[in-house]
């Protein structure tokens, strides 16, 4: 098994234009709080908010690209969004692994996503299988 | 732990893993049985059962169950 329990890994991810518009162009979500400044200042937020699914993206990218092994197929995941995400910021991404099940080889991730005042805007679990 | 006890934690996690509040098992239930229990969902359930009595199991070990019966002898030889 190359996956140990505790391993850790790290990885900087940027929500940049086109991830933003090419999300929306893919998906349509064109609701006012990802599209509308004024909206989105209105509720609160300090402008408009990224899609919280682009995160999954980057999540996708790190299993499909970032582990040791290509051989990795994703079971399950989940994800809490704790603060919101905006165009351009640059994102902290760790992952520990929490579980190794050798017997059926699967992997167990937790991980985290924080903003560049340090402020987690995402924590969640991944479980993956690996490919034999 | 009884094999009662065993069994009916065995039957919970059946339910929460599979998402079928209508599972009923016994030491007799195969795979064949339950209509959500395939090679995926089987995975999903060693993983929780290994997570819910902290085991763990080897390939080996797993190949050779034939039905719930065979995973709680596995689960007891492991001093559950």
């Amino acid at each position: 098994m190359i996956f140990k329990l505790k391993d850790t890994f790290e990885e900087i991810f940027t929500v940049k234009k086109e991830t933003y518009e090419g999300f929306i162009s893919v998906f349509r979500d064109n609701n006012p709080l990802h599209t509308s400044q004024s909206f989105a200042c209105d509720k609160g937020f300090k402008g408009i908010v990224m899609h919280g699914n682009i995160l999954n993206g980057f999540l996708s990218f790190f299993i499909g690209e970032r582990l040791p092994t290509k051989d990795v197929i994703i079971h399950s995941q989940e994800i809490q969004f704790k603060n919101a995400v905006y165009l351009n910021d640059e994102l902290r991404f760790n992952a520990e692994i929490i579980g190794v099940y050798e017997s059926v080889n699967v992997v167990e991730f937790k991980y985290g996503f924080k903003n560049k005042d340090t402020k987690i805007v995402a924590i969640g679990k991944i479980q993956i299988g690996l490919l034999t | 732990m009884t094999r009662n006890e065993i069994l009916s934690q065995i039957n919970e996690i059946f339910i929460d893993t599979l998402d079928s509040e209508n599972i009923l098992v016994d030491v007799t239930t195969r795979a064949i049985d339950v209509d959500e229990w395939d090679s995926l969902t089987h995975i999903l359930l060693v993983v929780a059962i290994e997570k819910h009595f902290k085991i763990s199991f080897k390939s080996n070990e797993i190949q050779n169950w034939k039905d719930v019966g065979e995973m709680m002898n596995c689960i007891q030889e492991k001093g559950i």
